[in-house]
């Protein structure tokens, strides 16, 4: 990333390091302001002259704060120390975002990096932000994202071949049947010949073979180009299903579940559609307009050019007027979504509505939404039927011209553009005729390329996607023991944000561990980290005294166990639930797994035992059943490994001491990582793990944190006051009425 | 501790707590942070938020700092802020015009669609002409009320304009194919 981006008056880009521009200062007034670092220093000019100068080691740290519309450059030593650089807008957020995180590496290691190695997440072509895109989508040659897509039809190239042989030879047929009609004017209609009976039966016999013909070639067309299509949608989508279930955590969380079902199923299909129904047509359009206008040429060019030349201007005109009625229709649309919402929201909180005897106001929104609606409806309507007939006549207009001057060449009145008989005229408007069919298709096309082509870049960006998390080429199969290391390890989910600094500790095998601190200082990231879901920015994770980076993925999570908070059940029975991760367990197995967890004897009161469907998500189990189920399933995985996120967070106390049992079953003599915010669930932990902003505070055993008076200790003390709060809050009101009364 | 008191007690963190614009003493500690002095208490500091941004820009301030175990802990609310002091005033509007920067529109001068789902708005605001590239823009180029347009670009800058009726004639031509 580019960080020297502008100097400020009198100075030049050489002088500094990094050098980028802000624009607020004093009250949020606009000002042409520069923050520029040097070897040792921060300077800030305000219209080129230096307002402000700072040490880097005047701070502990350096961060970017976000506001509501801006965002501030802070220096901070602690909470109460600390002072606000620069605030700028928000176009250079991240720059800025990254000089601190260059400023803070030096002050941590003394080391100066002069070049930022990460990459813009900005198209370098038209500016737009890439939003966890490798390529931008709208600038990705659309030559090679059209080619890789035709690559795709490669296995069905055989029948693909039949579906575009059967449309061209229907085209050319179609320009046979003019022909035909020509010979019947001229040659039987036009000098009444009733003589040649034979001659005008074999013409009629003609013309219904080639309907005959046109119709069986329609049906081929339709039977390989429907194979193709459904035969190339399921490749995709598996490929794109296949490819999303491989990439990094970091890759996935670019995206939101929703955008990665539309990769898979709208995108995909999309493409499919495509490929077998515009691609397809798209060939042959372009085929049959040239075949048209090479018939055309060769039986007139001086009529031929009179039905062509209007055609590009008329073409640009047509465009415009289409552009703008879309936009109409896409208001229209925009308006009538807006009163679905509203009719959804309404008859969904009815029974909200009819409580607060709101309905008249309601009524009033509907009123307003619907007449919006139907004046933007009626809108669109009034410019569509004012732009269509006159861009259709316009796009026409070469067919007037061709029978004026048809006429005349028939009456033989323009000696220069030579004769024509009746039959000629019919059949040059009939094939000048077919000109404007594909043309008007041909104008929707950049439309439809546009919109394919990034359908496509988004499935093949999933497709090409290199997965950042992956086995090393030497990776180990590692039987684990147990003991795992941290050693400075540093990470971030977002590079200006880092979420573990410096973190170093060693978890014994065979032992209990608790992570505690406030929230989002950084426990579940660390077990993000054990789990290799993301690799450490810096520093290392080892097992066993092995980089976790040298372990195969497979090997390292077959031998960890996880139980979150929420416990995702997959759609199917309480057995495929529990042998999820080891599908090959004998049914002895998975009772003895079942009755270690406590989960066994309320699957017995089950209505089909083992075999009861649990539904999506589960929701038909208790959240204490469904937390059973997930101790069954890492029960039944036999892990070297136990992480416990919130096991029992969502428990009442009661439920949570009967599943305690199943868990000290599960985690006898192995590791064990548990993350709790009731702190009193960790109590049993061999040692606690404290970490407060990110870093490592102290570790010990629970009785030794208290006698420490640290942080621990203020968690402690400060969750018992809630916890006393909350008593206070759950005692009956003095004044309410006996439950009886 | 008696019933009613405890009564009392529960209650007193769901009141809204007025603060007593009299009472209260804004000042800015070295690193040009609002902090608070107020009741015999010291605010170290504090977040200052506008409860309702687009209705009232001086009106129902929240003020609030993080306890040493990071909670959010709310001191109390401002009812309007004409009650403070002219220093005070100052002080505090000076802040939020920073916190809520968000130039108001005054013009649009065109508005171009790219069929890829971005628009760019060619505006003149109040703080200069700007063209801002809105992505997604049938969420963030938008009406939140009859009146009110309320535009946040790529980068997360947010622009509004309180009242598009009041707009000259041709920005509103422009705006109504797209609000």
């Amino acid at each position: 990333m580019n960080l020297l981006l502008s100097a400020p008056k009198g100075h030049e880009l050489s002088e500094f390091l990094f050098a980028l521009p802000f624009n607020l200062y004093g009250k949020a007034q606009k000002v042409d302001g520069h923050l520029c670092v040097t070897r040792s220093e921060i300077l800030v000019y305000i219209d080129g002259e230096l307002k402000d100068r700072y040490d880097f080691n005047d701070y502990e740290e350096y961060a970017c704060e976000q506001l509501v519309g801006c965002s501030m450059m802070v220096g901070r030593i602690d909470d109460r120390n600390q002072r606000c650089i620069c605030a700028f807008t928000n176009e250079n957020f991240i720059a800025f975002a990254e000089v601190c995180k260059i400023i803070n590496h030096y002050i941590t290691t003394g080391l100066l990096v002069e070049q930022s190695d990460i990459d813009e997440p900005k198209c370098p072509k038209c500016g737009l932000p890439l939003d966890g895109y490798s390529e931008c989508p709208y600038c990705a040659s659309k030559i090679k994202t059209f080619s890789k897509l035709f690559g795709r039809l490669k296995p069905y190239k055989g029948v693909f071949s039949i579906a575009i042989f059967c449309t061209i030879l229907s085209e050319l047929l179609n320009v046979v049947s003019p022909y035909i009609n020509r010979i019947l004017i001229d040659d039987y209609v036009q000098p009444q010949n009733t003589s040649h009976w034979l001659g005008f039966a074999a013409l009629c016999g003609a013309m219904l073979l080639v309907v005959v013909i046109n119709t069986f070639l329609d049906w081929a067309n339709m039977k390989a180009s429907r194979y193709v299509s459904l035969n190339l949608g399921q490749d995709l989508r598996q490929d794109v299903f296949n490819k999303t279930l491989d990439l990094s955590m970091s890759s996935i969380s670019k995206k939101t579940a929703g955008d990665l079902i539309n990769r898979v199923s709208n995108d995909a299909s999309k493409l499919q559609n495509f490929m077998t129904d515009y691609g397809k047509n798209a060939i042959v359009r372009i085929f049959s307009l040239v075949i048209v206008i090479i018939i055309i040429f060769a039986m007139n060019p001086k009529l031929a050019l009179l039905a062509v030349l209007p055609i590009p201007l008329v073409l640009l005109i047509v465009k415009r007027a289409y552009n703008t009625v879309h936009m109409y229709f896409g208001r229209a649309w925009r308006f009538s979504n807006a009163h679905s919402k509203l009719l959804h929201d309404a008859l969904n909180g009815i029974r909200v509505i009819k409580t607060c005897g709101t309905e008249e106001a309601e009524i009033e929104k509907y009123r307003v939404a619907s007449e919006k609606w139907a004046k933007a409806a009626s809108k669109a309507e009034i410019v569509w039927n004012l732009v269509w007939p006159f861009a259709d006549f316009t796009l026409t207009i070469g067919n007037y011209f061709v029978l004026y001057f048809g006429s005349l060449m028939i009456l033989q009145k323009i000696p220069s553009f030579g004769t024509l008989t009746l039959g000629e005229l019919i059949q040059f408007t009939s094939y000048v005729g077919m000109l404007y069919n594909p043309l008007r298709w041909l104008m929707q096309l950049p439309r439809q390329l546009a919109d394919v082509s990034i359908s496509a870049s988004k499935v093949f960006e999933i497709l090409e996607e290199s997965t950042d998390v992956r086995d090393d080429e030497n990776c180990v199969d590692l039987d684990i023991q147990g003991d795992i290391t941290f050693d400075h390890v540093f990470f971030g989910y977002k590079i200006y944000n880092p979420v573990l600094k410096d973190v170093t500790c060693k978890l014994e095998k065979g032992k209990m561990y608790g992570i505690v601190g406030h929230s989002g200082v950084g426990k579940s990231t660390m077990i993000n980290l054990i789990l290799r879901l993301y690799d450490v920015t810096q520093g290392s994770v080892s097992i066993d005294g092995v980089d976790i980076r040298k372990i195969s993925q497979k090997s390292l999570r077959s031998q960890v166990g996880v139980v979150l908070q929420e416990t995702y059940l997959f759609e199917g029975t309480v057995l495929e639930n529990i042998t999820y991760a080891k599908p090959d367990a004998t049914f002895e197995e998975i009772v003895s797994a079942a009755k270690i967890a406590h989960a066994h004897e309320f699957i017995t009161k089950l209505p089909d035992g083992y075999n009861t469907k649990v539904g999506n998500k589960g929701h038909t189990l208790s959240g204490g059943e469904r937390q059973r189920i997930a101790i069954a399933r890492a029960i039944l995985h036999n892990p070297k490994i136990i992480i416990l996120d919130e096991a029992t967070a969502s428990l009442d106390t009661e439920t949570e001491r009967q599943i305690q049992e199943g868990l000290n079953e599960l985690c006898k003599g192995r590791t064990t990582i548990a993350i709790a915010h009731r702190l009193s669930t960790l109590s049993n932990a061999d040692s606690l793990i404290v970490l407060d902003k990110g870093r490592l505070a102290e570790t010990g055993t629970h009785d030794e944190l208290m006698r420490k008076k640290g942080v621990y200790y203020g968690l402690v003390m400060a969750q018992r006051k809630t916890t006393k709060m909350k008593a206070v809050a759950q005692s009956p009101r003095p004044n309410a009425l006996p439950a009886n009364s | 501790m008696d019933k009613q008191t405890l009564e009392e007690e529960r209650f007193e963190i769901d009141r809204l707590t007025i603060l007593d614009c009299s009472k209260l003493k804004f000042y800015k500690d070295e690193g040009n942070f609002i902090s608070l002095d107020y009741d015999g208490e010291s605010y170290f500091n504090v977040r200052l938020t506008r409860l309702i941004p687009f209705f009232s820009k001086t009106t129902y301030i929240s003020v609030a700092y993080d306890n040493a175990e990071n909670e959010f802990c709310e001191i109390g609310v401002i009812k309007d802020m004409a009650e403070l002091s002219e220093d005070q005033y100052k002080m505090i509007d000076e802040y939020l015009e920073y916190k809520y920067y968000m130039p108001e529109i005054t013009k649009v001068y065109s508005i171009k669609d790219n069929s890829r789902g971005f628009i760019f708005v060619d505006m003149m605001t109040l703080s200069g002409r700007k063209t801002v590239c809105v992505r997604d823009w049938y969420s963030n180029f938008r009406m939140l009320t009859d009146k009110l347009l309320y535009c946040t670009d790529v980068d997360g800058n947010k622009y509004f304009c309180p009242d598009i009726e009041k707009l000259d004639k041709k920005s509103l031509q422009v705006l109504e194919i797209f609000v």
